[in-house]
């Protein structure tokens, strides 16, 4: 009786004993686990605290759109008539286009006045191919008006009219210039009466009161519509796009082929292209 | 060795973004203006000429890209703790910075593009996907087996995947 009571007693301490060392392995690996999903929490936190940190500085350094153009009579302002007619001072204008009639290669350009690609490419390609090509004549260049970064429909037209009208003068050119150069931060509502006036007043030899009462030309809303259409039967609804082409011939220019906005590189190649054909 | 099934659909997912932000890509350097969008490809032409298209001189649609790119490799190295937390750590940057393009569109441009919303979405499953991954770790399903076969838990914790 009492061996068999011994090996009983035995078990049960053997089995309290397992049991113990189960629950103490159990608890262990909760613990464990409980600490790993701790410090995973920890790492996540750290990313999203990276994350939200880049995130508000990069906010911050695109700043809220706040960004105005130079108000009339600055320094800056100053500075961009003198630049503009270094670029195309004595070349002959005719309405919207830039350049001799006479010359064999035509380049349209479809822009928006607020769309700041245009700008890119107003300020990057554009002077290099003035002075390559429309300057000794073998190149006119034809503004066309395409609504893309404007947001209402209303402030597009009374912005491209107000270019136009300057067109009444031959001096639309010297508007889009300037007016690209001072383009405000897009989105911010800069573009109003003041500032459509102030470009004008920049604009050397422009008669104020003529291109005041030439903007309620019916004609030029016609001619955003003409526009328009062009761009569509070309299936343009992004801007700068173009067309090129010799004696009125005009086909599209993919940005394929000319490249970047930045360097005229990529328009020599085309617009000699075009010139051989 | 059992199948990761959420690696296997943050692969296919990242793969997708991958192809996306390549088709955006290659709009934004070939120029192509007829950019196939909704309401005739206005609205997405819009953002993609927008002055906020581009960071520090580089298209956001790049930076997509090299995002989407980064994160597929590391979904497909050999995966340990390290790279799902490294996979975690990149969605959760480009969750974060596809809240910043969205905000920029619903609040600076007031124009929605369907590609860059479709990006976002895909960013946002991808984030929630392997931080869920991540969080859960391999310990739950390893350990069960545990028990029996302790010596064989640091080894599957590396080859499982």
């Amino acid at each position: 009786m009492t061996p068999v009571g011994s090996d009983e007693e035995d078990l049960t301490r053997r089995e309290r004993r397992e049991q113990a060392r189960s629950n103490r392995k159990a608890a262990e690996q909760a613990a464990a686990a409980a600490a790993s999903r701790r410090r995973r929490m920890t790492q996540l936190a750290g990313a999203v605290a990276i994350v939200v940190v880049a995130i508000v500085a990069i906010l911050i350094a695109t700043g809220g759109g706040k960004s105005k153009p130079p108000t009339p009579g600055s320094p800056a302002a100053k500075n961009t008539p003198p630049e503009v007619q270094k670029e195309i001072g004595g070349i002959p204008q005719n309405g919207n286009t830039l350049g001799s009639p006479a010359a064999p290669v035509t380049l349209v350009y479809f822009g928006d006045l607020q769309c700041p690609i245009c700008k890119e490419f107003t300020l990057g390609a554009l002077p290099g191919v003035i002075e390559k090509w429309v300057k000794p004549g073998k190149l006119k260049i034809e503004y066309r008006n395409l609504e893309t970064a404007t947001r209402e429909p209303e402030t597009f037209r009374t912005q491209q009219t107000a270019a136009l009208a300057a067109g009444a003068q031959h001096k639309m050119w010297d508007y889009l210039e300037i007016f690209y150069r001072q383009q405000g931060a897009e989105g911010s509502g800069y573009v109003n009466e003041a500032f459509l006036q102030g470009i004008a007043q920049q604009v050397p030899g422009l008669n104020l009161s003529k291109w005041a009462s030439d903007r309620s030309n019916k004609a030029y809303e016609s001619q955003l519509e003409k526009d328009r259409e062009s761009a569509s039967n070309e299936g343009f609804n992004g801007t700068p796009s173009f067309l090129l082409g010799k004696n009125g011939a005009l086909n599209k220019l993919e940005g394929s082929e000319y490249g970047s906005l930045t360097s005229s590189t990529g328009f020599d190649t085309s617009i000699e292209k075009a010139l051989k054909s | 060795m059992r199948a990761d099934r959420p690696r296997i659909a943050l692969i296919a997912l990242t793969v997708i973004g991958v192809g996306l932000a390549s088709y955006l890509t290659y709009v934004h350097y070939a120029g192509l203006n007829n950019l196939l969008c909704g309401k005739g490809g206005g609205t997405c032409a819009k953002v993609q000429s927008s002055q906020y298209s581009k960071l520090a001189g580089v298209p956001v649609a790049l930076i997509g890209l090299i995002g989407y790119i980064v994160i597929l490799c590391s979904l497909l190295v050999r995966q340990d703790d390290r790279t799902r937390f490294a996979t975690s750590a990149f969605t959760l940057g480009g969750f974060g910075f596809s809240a910043y393009l969205t905000y920029r569109e619903v609040f600076s441009l007031e124009q929605i593009c369907e590609w860059c919303v479709g990006s976002a979405v895909l960013m946002t499953i991808l984030m929630v996907l392997s931080v869920w991954r991540y969080l859960r770790g391999d310990a739950p399903a390893a350990s069960l087996d545990a028990p029996a076969q302790p010596a064989e838990q640091p080894a599957a914790v590396g080859s499982s995947y």
